[in-house]
């Protein structure tokens, strides 16, 4: 090492958050190779891959110093080192139980995050320790003999020459590992060990590292490739790399140990020289260059910046305008258009793609099938398409809920579904698309579907339901979703306790999402969960009443009923009822329901708002138009106003108050109150 | 004729230090009483885990062996420790240049 420790120190904790990042994507790897290759249990490929994410792990772990990952992914590498060579057969117990030091492999990673590194291995880990040793096949004396792993049909011959730092060992290396790592880059002819350099025993420090390699590597692999291999030493070795005339032939004679520089310079075309020290790209491996990780709350803090740079651009163009000189007023909307780009931009960049989510299910969906005893297909479908990763992770919980919950109560065991004529495997979909400026995700299962009269039965005794009263289907399905409601017959420990649907149900409605559920007796069924892509920005439609301004989704805006004299009786929360083609809607003025202070104009027009399976009007006075808008968290003393979900400030600085038409509904929909909701006209202190 | 050296089952970088320690006493003891034309033998059968520390510690010790004009002979070399000399290209060195060793 050249560098000294205090730098060296300071490098690890700032790239720490790094690796552990990376680490959990590689662990997230491992799981999802680990599941694929339960279906081609014999896969070269995903083999290969799936010791690569070991070997990752370990390697990285090992420059920071986390003896605990590097010591037990070590025993998991070795393993996938055997399964790869065909030693070792991938059995589902073994699955099970790589699956299972994956957890902990993640959870060691977890406990180096918050620094608790220590050093004792409890007995649960070193269970599988032993467990991993005791797979059989290491003590059946494979041949020893030719390493041979891949034909290199179409490569090009690499000269190596190594030389193993000192500390190599000491900072958990092991060439054997990254010899192994070679060969599945391609074929490895030829290989000679430089043991010269090995004191005798009594000088020996048995835990520095004395050795050199010779490799001769025919692969297709590209030279970054080749070097990333030996990444993880490249502070304390030195790799020549050279590229070989391409002999044709495995039975080469051995190159010498040390080329002369003459031989060097007639027999390589090509020579290219790599004496690597790199310790800012130990960390990150070759393969992916093309991100570059970015703290979540940095990004949230250009957005915020953003929104403002929108409202001060937005007020500079409005003085521009007023100058009425004609080329500052260009340059204002040129600059306004850029604005504009920029945050379509930056909001962009927030987006990922849902797939990572719903992979993680996998597992879900494995164990959970094993534990009831069901055999279950697991179907991804658009896991491509992309929202904000704010969204992403708020909606995974929910979503593990309603799939462990139609594995438990939708699926039914095999042999039930055999009697009932349906295959005796069962199918779990989880798919997402984009519709309509918001994203919608289905979870659907072919089971038994829910069963309408328990569902109604319970609702009677729970009093959610007056009995006798019977309301349509797709009503008493929305009935699970209502808290403490569960038609589970006995309680397993997975879901019927009761608790959780309406859980599930309040979470998407965070999300201003909503949640619908479709089914058909004995065929399955199907849930839907629409959210918005984003949680940032809101396409709004902006209407005002006296002086204030307000937003409604433009999702939940069906159609507007213009200019229509006020008339009709309304009740003391403003309720009324208009006549919508033939049908009656009721409307609900915002001027009586949140008691806003100015006089009911003569004429006014109602905004036809769809919340989940109903609809209703909005009186308000005036249609401002669509208006696409920052959301802006509503204040702390604001927090508990009902109805809304946010504020914006609007191009002349103006607060506009952000409608959630879920609650917005319910609070319409409630008895009239006792003492009325009072909002002052809606100014800047509105906004924390 | 010296006891043989009994390898244990983890040759690895957690163990080199005090197998060295080891080592270095069963070298004395042998070298003592030992015939330069006879190989010194190492019971290596019950080698389950090894690393390229245990291997590095082997070299050392057949060095060790060489310098004083004797031969380290592994007897009955476990799978993991052959393939872990195969795949370091280290078999010649240790297990003999031919493979009928292992026969």
């Amino acid at each position: 090492m050249n560098s000294n420790d205090d730098s060296d120190n300071s490098f690890i904790r700032e790239a720490l958050p790094a690796f552990i990042s990376e680490a959990q994507e590689q662990t997230e790897q491992l799981e999802q190779l680990l599941l694929q290759l339960e279906d081609t249990p014999d896969d070269r490929e995903l083999l290969d891959a799936l010791f690569r994410c070991a070997h990752t792990v370990k390697g990285s772990a090992g420059i920071f110093g986390l003896d605990a990952v590097v010591g037990f992914t070590h025993h998991v590498e070795s393993l996938l080192d055997r399964l790869r060579e065909g030693q070792v057969v991938l059995t589902p117990a073994l699955s099970t139980l790589l699956l299972r030091c994956n957890d902990e492999i993640r959870a060691l990673i977890d406990a180096a995050a918050n620094g608790d590194d220590d050093g004792v291995v409890p007995p649960a880990r070193a269970a599988l320790i032993t467990s991993l040793q005791a797979v059989p096949g290491a003590g059946a004396a494979p041949a020893p003999a030719p390493v041979v792993t891949e034909p290199a049909a179409t490569g090009v011959r690499w000269q190596l020459s190594v030389a193993f730092g000192a500390d190599t060992f000491r900072n958990g290396m092991d060439p054997l590992a990254i010899l192994n790592y070679l060969r599945t880059l391609g074929h490895i002819p030829h290989l000679v060990c430089d043991s010269a350099a090995v004191p005798e025993l009594d000088l020996l420090d048995p835990e520095s590292c004395h050795l050199g390699f010779e490799v001769a590597l025919d692969t297709s692999a590209a030279q970054e490739a080749i070097e990333s291999a030996f990444s993880f030493v490249r502070d304390d070795c030195t790799l020549q790399l050279q590229l070989q005339p391409q002999t044709g032939s495995d039975t080469a004679p051995p190159t010498p140990p040390a080329p002369t520089p003459e031989t060097t310079a007639t027999a390589a075309p090509k020579q290219a020289q790599a004496r690597v020290r790199d310790p800012a790209s130990a960390a990150a491996p070759a393969d992916d260059q093309r991100f570059i990780r970015v703290q979540a709350d940095r990004l949230d803090a250009v957005i915020n910046l953003l929104g403002e740079l929108v409202i001060a651009g937005a007020g500079a163009s409005l003085l521009a305008r007023e100058t009425r000189q004609s080329s500052l007023i260009e340059a204002n909307e040129q600059i306004g258009q850029l604005i504009e780009e920029i945050r379509n931009g930056t909001l962009q960049l927030r987006m990922v793609p849902i797939g990572e989510t719903f992979s993680r299910f996998r597992r879900v969906v494995r164990d959970t099938a094993a534990e009831l005893g069901k055999d279950v297909l697991f179907d991804i479908v658009g896991g491509e398409t992309e929202l904000d990763k704010s969204v992403v992770e708020r909606i995974a919980d929910p979503l593990m809920h309603l799939v462990r919950n139609a594995l438990d109560h939708g699926l039914e065991p095999p042999a039930q579904r055999v009697e009932s004529g349906k295959p005796a495997q069962g199918t779990l979909t989880l798919s997402a698309c984009h519709e309509a400026g918001s994203i919608l995700i289905r979870i659907t299962d072919d089971g038994r579907g829910i069963q309408r009269d328990k569902v109604l039965a319970r609702a009677w005794e729970r009093g959610l339901v007056e009995r006798g009263v019977t309301p349509p289907d797709a009503e008493i399905f929305q009935l699970i979703f209502e808290p403490g409601f569960s038609t589970a017959e006995k309680v397993t420990n997975l879901s019927g306790r009761g608790v959780g649907m309406d859980v599930v149900r309040r979470n998407i409605e965070a999300l201003r999402g909503s949640v619908n559920i479709q089914s058909r007796p004995g065929q399955g069924s199907t849930i839907e969960i629409r959210l918005p892509l984003t949680l940032a920005i809101i396409d709004g439609f902006l209407v005002g009443v006296g002086n204030s301004r307000f937003i409604l989704p433009l999702d939940a805006v069906v159609e507007v009923i213009e200019n229509r004299p006020t008339t009709g009786s309304v009740d003391a929360r403003g309720r009324a009822c208009v006549e919508l083609r033939g049908q009656v809607l009721p409307v609900v003025s915002l001027r009586a329901l949140y008691a806003l202070e100015s006089p009911a104009p003569e004429r006014s027009s109602v905004v036809v708002i769809q919340a989940g399976v109903q609809r209703f009007g909005v009186r308000v006075d005036q249609l401002l138009g669509q208006h696409q808008t920052v959301i802006k968290p509503l204040g702390r003393m604001f927090r508990s106003l009902r109805g809304m979900s946010g504020s914006s400030i609007l191009a002349n600085g103006e607060v506009a108050l952000i409608f959630d038409v879920h609650s917005l509904s319910q609070l319409a929909a409630e008895p009239a109150a006792p003492t009325p909701r009072v909002v002052s006209t809606p100014s800047e202190g509105l906004v924390s | 004729m010296a006891t043989a050296l009994a390898l244990p089952a983890e040759l690895t970088i957690y163990t080199v230090a005090e197998l060295r320690t080891a080592w270095l006493a069963w070298l004395g003891e042998a070298l003592a009483g030992a015939d330069p034309d006879e190989p010194l033998a190492a019971d290596a059968s019950a080698v389950d885990q090894v690393d390229t520390a245990g291997v590095q510690l082997l070299l050392s010790l057949a060095n060790a062996l060489g310098r004083q004009g004797h031969r380290l002979r592994l007897h009955q070399p476990s799978g993991p420790l052959a393939q872990a000399c195969q795949l370091l290209g280290v078999a010649p060195q240790l297990l003999g240049a031919t493979p009928e060793r292992t026969a």
